[in-house]
């Protein structure tokens, strides 16, 4: 392998890679700038959000890209469903920060075991119409690989645009940064939050329905994904979606490096993890 | 007039580009209780902050006298400089929400020798030996139940003030100490740093809104304004200063 | 001797070895506050390296279970001085991640660990024939009652008491002179070697180790169940295992008749259940079942 094709190699592959990444990780840093805790129960809108899909392309015969909208709208519904069941309550009752990060493990695990119960141990998969192959400056990838980038790149602008640009996002950030100031502007926070962790839901569904047009559907598929969206919000800067931009970028082509270099895809996320540990320390970041 | 125990030079605190602290030449502990007063905003905290080293200077540089050694302690942390005798209570309350009142002043109290994580039997050995000390506190401010928790305001307050005094230290800095006291509490406060003061040659920087106060315990005053100590002088001079009166007691409300 | 005995006996040295990592647990987590979601990570580590030196050193027994110890604190302690002056939920992200890197780390040195395949076999330390189960149950048996003893006896001693206050109000601690950072080192370190010791235990019990045996849902379960039990309590972790592991993993298990169709669905509604639990758990009753001491009132 010469350079240039490694290189090349690692960028596409890499940016391929940080596609569903980007999406994850802005839904998980508006959360935790609305509310400031970690919530390991995310992980399983991911899951959830690729059932959705899965339900309507395999099983009900949809076509892939049909079934996106009712996906994203079910996550949606569900991130709202456990923020107003499960969260808000807690916040009311006062429960503490760390002890809302266990009990969205809880969570986590009740919804990936249920769903376990429901969909069982089986992986899926989706059903494209047509698959071909591309070649982009050398490397192969599909047509569905493509359009999902270009989906990705699509949604995260428009979030991006809909929270920096128009009134409503406005109302959103000023709530996040200040409750008190919000409630004093008149901007109703129950309605705010509520939009927040439907676009959140919705963001991590699309995240896993992406994820899994890859390869396959599974129940740990959120799961295996959350510490790194986590740590590539952390890194990012918590509530930065350029910075989750960026960090999930390099994640990607890190990732990739690593995995054109060696045989086994773990060592990508060792290096990742190792790498993580040392910017926590130096950023002596706000998680 | 005793030799001197803080010495600050060009101190300065910014947050953001604005300057809130900022102190050429001052020395602090030169007598028994010295004050520290001037409106909202004047610094007076944030100085207290960056002596004790809760929050870092922008730049310049504190030594700390103790036993006529010179100590550079710009540089040290926290916990280290309330080791070396420079310890700090706190105007806001703060507690252990886990110790009693007497586990409290004992955690105050145990050096590090039974702090050892394999020393795990030398309770009985650290209460017999501190009995006496923590008594006398005890009787002295009258706690309602010295092995339940700290309840009301004052309590907390108060046992802030003890555990402090427990350490023994050579310089105290009181941010607001008897803010919320009762009158006859602060009156046993008073008394205490009068007499640690006079019989046990510490000295005791105080911070306070109670003019009256000030004038009554302090033998020595700083004014400060606006990230300056602009004055310093006996109670009866700072009162009658000009400055003072303008910048300060034209508040009108405590003088 | 015929009901303490095979099945039995080894499901009863596994409850322990729980109830030991969920009493570790309550002191790093409701003694110190420090937030460790990489308890597995530990567990594994010392199991791993006592496996390896002992199959492929040809180390005896307490050499071996020595050096896995103090190899585990090497790690605790460049882990600690890196994590444990951040903040709760960085402490959390870091242990987790490390744990991670453990298993992964499992999974790929096949040179080392034979990957997936497992390592072993890893042998008993002495052979007293058809009891030698019995006698490891009660040296693991000897080893908690003496961690539960240190524990009820921490609480009540100075060093108990520096913990606390790094725990509850760690700016203050320092205020009154207390090298908090330091002792958060040492501590952490000290009980991450324990859950090394423990680990290292654990080994021989399982004669053959797997990377999947250290997945995240180990330090899950702990966590539920001293959440469960009751997190401030000594005994909290004890009562929430045998809430959550005694009953589902052993009780059912063994004395449940499950169909065999079904019998691979039992560990989802496991794991499920815990879910809830932890849930209702922290809603409606944080403290656990035992709940809070202070409000029996204190002596």
């Amino acid at each position: 392998m010469t350079l240039s094709t490694f290189l090349s190699s690692t960028l596409v592959l890499g940016l391929l890679e940080a596609a569903p990444l980007v999406l994850a990780a802005i839904g998980f840093t508006l959360i935790y700038r609305l509310n400031g805790f970690t919530n390991v129960a995310y992980a399983e809108n991911i899951t959830l959000g690729a059932y959705f899909a899965v339900i309507f392309n395999s099983l009900l015969g949809w076509n892939f890209y049909a079934s996106i909208i009712p996906a994203a709208l079910l996550s949606g519904l569900l991130s709202v469903v456990t923020y107003l069941v499960i969260f808000r309550p807690s916040f009311r009752r006062g429960v503490g920060k760390t002890e809302l990060i266990i009990l969205s493990v809880g969570v986590s695990y009740f919804i990936r075991y249920g769903s376990r119960i429901l969909f069982g141990n089986d992986l899926f998969n989706f059903n494209f119409s047509s698959t071909s192959y591309l070649k982009v400056f050398g490397i192969g990838v599909t047509n569905i690989q493509l359009i999902c980038i270009g989906l990705v790149a699509v949604i995260s602008i428009g979030i991006y645009f809909f929270i920096y640009k128009t009134n409503y996002g406005e109302k959103m950030r000023a709530l996040a940064d200040n409750e008190e100031l919000a409630m004093i502007s008149g901007i109703n926070p129950t309605k705010v939050s509520l939009l927040i962790w439907f676009i959140a839901g919705s963001s991590a569904g699309l995240a896993g329905l992406f994820y899994g047009s890859f390869s396959f559907v599974s129940s740990s598929l959120g799961w295996n994904m959350i510490l790194i969206v986590i740590m590539v919000s952390v890194v990012g800067g918590v509530g930065s979606i350029r910075g989750a931009l960026v960090a999930s970028a390099f994640v990607g082509i890190v990732t990739s490096a690593v995995n054109l270099l060696s045989s086994n895809s773990l060592y990508g996320d060792i290096v990742l993890l190792i790498i993580f540990i040392g910017i926590l320390k130096v950023r002596k970041v706000r998680v | 007039m005793r030799t001197k125990a803080l010495h600050l030079q060009n101190v300065v605190k910014k947050y953001g580009g604005r300057t809130v602290v900022n102190v050429p030449d001052i020395t602090f502990g030169t007598h028994g209780i010295e004050g520290l007063i001037g409106p909202n905003g004047a610094g007076k905290t944030t100085l207290i902050n960056l002596i004790s080293h809760k929050v870092g200077m922008t730049q310049g540089q504190i030594l700390y006298y103790k036993d006529e050694k010179e100590i550079d302690i710009s540089n040290k942390s926290f916990d280290e400089i309330s080791r070396l005798g420079l310890v700090r209570s706190n105007q806001i309350i703060q507690d252990f929400e886990s110790l009693s009142i007497r586990e409290s002043m004992l955690l105050s109290l145990a050096t590090p020798k039974y702090e050892k994580f394999y020393n795990i039997f030398c309770d009985k050995e650290l209460r017999k030996s501190t009995e006496q000390e923590i008594e006398r506190y005890l009787d002295y401010f009258h706690f309602d139940n010295p092995d339940g928790h700290a309840l009301s305001a004052g309590e907390k307050k108060l046992l802030d003030i003890i555990r402090c005094m427990l350490l023994k230290p050579n310089f105290l800095l009181m941010d607001e100490p008897t803010a919320g006291l009762p009158q006859d509490q602060t009156d046993k406060v008073v008394e205490l740093m009068r007499r640690k003061t006079t019989e046990e040659g510490m000295s005791i920087l105080i911070v306070e809104h109670d003019l009256d106060l000030i004038w009554k315990v302090s033998e020595n005053v700083f004014f400060m304004a606006e990230g300056e100590i602009l004055i310093q002088g006996v109670p009866d001079e700072v009162r009658k200063n000009q400055t003072v009166i303008n910048k300060y007691m034209g508040e009108g409300s405590n003088a | 001797m015929g009901l303490l005995s095979g099945y039995v006996i080894y499901s009863l040295s596994f409850l322990l070895i729980y109830i030991a990592l969920a009493t570790i647990l309550h002191l790093q987590f409701s003694i110190t506050g420090i937030v460790n979601f990489g308890l597995v990570g530990f567990w594994g580590l010392g199991m791993y390296l006592f496996a390896l030196l002992q199959t492929k050193l040809a180390l005896p027994f307490l050499p071996a279970l020595i050096l896995a110890c103090a190899l585990v604190g090497m790690t605790a302690l460049l882990l600690g001085r890196v994590i444990l002056n951040l903040d709760g939920q960085a402490i959390l992200v870091g242990t987790l991640a490390f744990a991670t890197i453990i298993e992964y780390l499992t999974t790929t040195e096949k040179w080392a660990t034979n990957g997936v395949m497992g390592l072993g076999t890893i042998k008993m330390p002495f052979d007293f024939g058809r009891s030698t189960d019995q006698v490891f149950f009660l040296l693991i048996l000897l080893c908690l009652v003496l961690l539960i003893l240190y524990t009820a006896k921490l609480k009540t001693s100075p060093y108990g008491r520096l913990l606390l206050s790094i725990k509850d109000n760690e700016v203050l601690a320092q205020s009154l002179g207390k090298p908090t950072f330091r002792h958060k080192i040492i501590f952490f370190t000290f009980t991450c070697i324990l859950i090394g010791f423990f680990g290292a235990l654990s080994a021989p019990l399982y004669n053959y180790i797997f990377p999947r045996m250290i997945g995240p849902g180990v330090t899950f379960t702990i966590w539920i169940a001293l959440m469960l039990g009751g997190r401030t309590r000594l005994l909290g972790g004890m009562i929430g295992i045998v809430a959550t592991v005694g009953l589902f993993d052993y009780f059912i298990e063994t004395v449940v008749p499950i169909p065999t169709q079904y019998a691979e669905m039992v560990p989802n509604f496991k794991f499920a259940l815990y879910g809830l639990m932890l849930i209702l758990i922290l809603m409606f009753r944080p403290l656990g079942i035992l709940g809070d001491k202070k409000k029996e009132g204190v002596k």
